[in-house]
């Protein structure tokens, strides 16, 4: 649906973002992330056709981006990064005026302005100005405008910053369910929970590509997995026991917790935990961690700054 | 087309609701098309008993045998200019406003990712400068015209309005000026982040309307239709390089990339 051939921009002498390359499938939820400045928001914009790319290509559904601003402009939805809206008209006629820009019929655009409307809880006051609603409104009342011309593919640029956890737990259960109706979904988000929970692949950025994988992929990477064990006594008094284990590449204690980083941890957690037994251990439980996203991008972020 | 029209139409619903520009269109049409006329032609004939007038009116036009003819008539003159104020003030007025609001309100960005063209919304925000600008000025000259002929012919039992002169600035160099101030605002409210800053350049292009007044009234220039036709033709030369720079900075790319927004 969407392919990144050696994306290149700059401004100034700034590098944006630099030779980045990525494919996304039909109705796949694909997460971007990185931090401040890591070209987040340059790509997105690349892909909704509002700059171009100093070098590379972009091809969405089969058009260049370059060539074909306006198809694609009319088959993706945007949400900025800020909600922008007229703050001196209604939602509603916030939604009819952006939604008039796009080649769909007048009983589809009305039907669907009250669908989202009511989706997102803002038909109550769909004739306040769009000025009185607070972040969190304007947020979704934003989405709903994305969503109004029923785009095949949603460029999100942070869809839950502002929202309270009520709401976002909507809009998370809503981008979900956009796969059913082959929705592609490109999410720029800071919310690692967010990423890990909506997306198919992550890409991990900081100008550069750091990583594409689906979140598994990350888990079981190189980094080594991690295995929890906690004693009914201090657990000092196991680590020596414990290092001699071959496969383990680190060890932490705390009182009565020991959290190993094993490599191999299908042949050493037996090993560990026979030794362990036979020495007479109170175990009270053994279990490995997978690394949460968070964990594995902030691992990945210093891994990049350490270059 | 479509398109410009539907921004155009916004636009204008927000224009109306905002006084900060219909207000001082309301007061400048008060003043120099009601009171400033009214004023000069019903009190000219004590201006007349004044020997420094009588000596102007000889010096400007020699001996004449109708001095509070003449005198009216060169008051038409000053009048004249003050059919330009309309076209400099409302486009300066309206542009800026209607620009630095979508900085103001962060909706440049997804209004552009609509499939609207930049030259569509250049067209629509020009329109919404334009149309308004013409109309007012349209009807403030009927008003000035309703005006002077009304008191011409009270003092002096004819109507002198409309006349060549009258018709080639109301018609000809106004919407020629609209446009270029048009234009020029619009280049300016991409620089700038402050609606009043940008409103200054009809402040600035006014000048020259002022120094006009000024050398008329020194008795150095007068007005004619050679003049107004040479002053049209000029500010019609400048209106495509206008248009062309306004087009440029009305880029899709140079919007996000290089205008000034707000923090």
């Amino acid at each position: 649906m969407i392919t990144v051939e050696n994306l290149t921009r700059k401004f100034k002498d700034i590098t944006a973002v630099e030779n980045i390359s990525f494919d996304i499938d039909e109705s796949e939820i694909f997460g971007f992330l990185g931090p401040n400045g890591a070209g987040k928001t340059t790509t997105i914009r690349m892909l909704s056709t509002l700059i171009s790319p100093d070098s590379g290509k972009i091809t969405i559904n089969g058009k260049d981006t370059r060539s074909h601003g306006e198809y694609i402009r009319e088959i993706t939805g945007l949400l900025t990064e800020s909600p922008g809206m007229y703050e001196k008209i209604s939602a509603y006629d916030n939604l009819k005026y952006y939604s008039s820009f796009y080649n769909i019929p007048d009983d589809r655009r009305n039907k669907n302005i009250e669908k989202y409307l009511k989706m997102f809880d803002l038909w109550e006051r769909k004739d306040d100005l769009a000025g009185t609603y607070s972040k969190g409104m304007k947020q979704k009342l934003a989405l709903s405008r994305a969503l109004i011309h029923e785009p095949k593919i949603l460029l999100l640029d942070e869809p839950t910053a502002g929202l309270d956890p009520e709401s976002a737990h909507m809009v998370r259960n809503f981008i979900d369910s956009l796969k059913k109706e082959k929705t592609t979904v490109f999410l720029c988000t800071h919310n690692l929970e967010e990423a890990s929970s909506l997306s198919d692949r992550v890409c991990i950025i900081k100008k550069k590509i750091i990583r594409i994988a689906t979140l598994l992929e990350l888990q079981n990477g190189d980094r080594g997995k991690r295995v929890e064990i906690v004693f009914r006594d201090d657990a000092d008094k196991y680590t020596k026991l414990i290092k001699e284990t071959s496969h383990i590449k680190n060890i932490q204690t705390d009182k009565n917790k020991a959290m190993l980083v094993i490599e191999n941890p299908e042949i050493s957690n037996p090993i560990i935990l026979k030794k362990l037994v036979d020495s007479g251990a109170k175990i009270i439980y053994f279990n490995q961690i997978k690394a949460s996203l968070e964990e594995i991008y902030l691992d990945l972020i210093r891994d990049e700054k350490g270059k | 087309m479509k398109n410009a029209c539907l921004i155009f139409k916004k636009e204008i619903k927000e224009i109306i609701k905002n006084k900060n520009i219909w207000l001082p269109i309301l007061i400048i049409t008060l003043i120099f098309s009601i009171s400033l006329p009214l004023g000069f032609i019903l009190g000219s004939s004590p201006i007349l008993e004044d020997e420094d007038t009588l000596n102007f009116i000889n010096k400007v036009f020699g001996q004449v045998d109708e001095p509070l003819r003449v005198l009216i008539g060169f008051i038409l003159k000053q009048l004249l200019i003050f059919l330009l104020f309309m076209p400099a003030m409302v486009p300066s007025l309206i542009a800026p406003a209607s620009i630095i609001m979508e900085k103001e309100n962060n909706t440049l960005e997804p209004l552009l990712a609509t499939p609207l063209k930049t030259s569509e919304l250049l067209l629509g925000k020009s329109l919404t400068a334009l149309i308004p600008t013409f109309v007012i000025s349209t009807i403030n000259f009927i008003i000035l015209i309703i005006v002077v002929d009304i008191s011409a012919y009270i003092k002096l039992g004819y109507m002198p309005l409309p006349n060549a002169e009258w018709v080639i600035v109301a018609f000809l160099l106004s919407p020629i000026l609209s446009f270029i101030i048009t234009m020029a605002s619009v280049i300016v409210s991409s620089k700038s982040t402050d609606i009043r800053s940008a409103q200054g350049v009809g402040a600035v292009i006014i000048l020259p309307i002022y120094l006009i007044i000024g050398l008329q009234l020194a008795g150095l220039f007068l007005l004619n239709i050679t003049y107004l036709l040479i002053g049209s033709l000029a500010l019609l030369i400048v209106c495509p390089f206008v248009l062309r720079l306004a087009v440029k900075i009305f880029d899709r790319e140079n919007i996000l990339t290089r205008w000034k927004m707000k923090a």
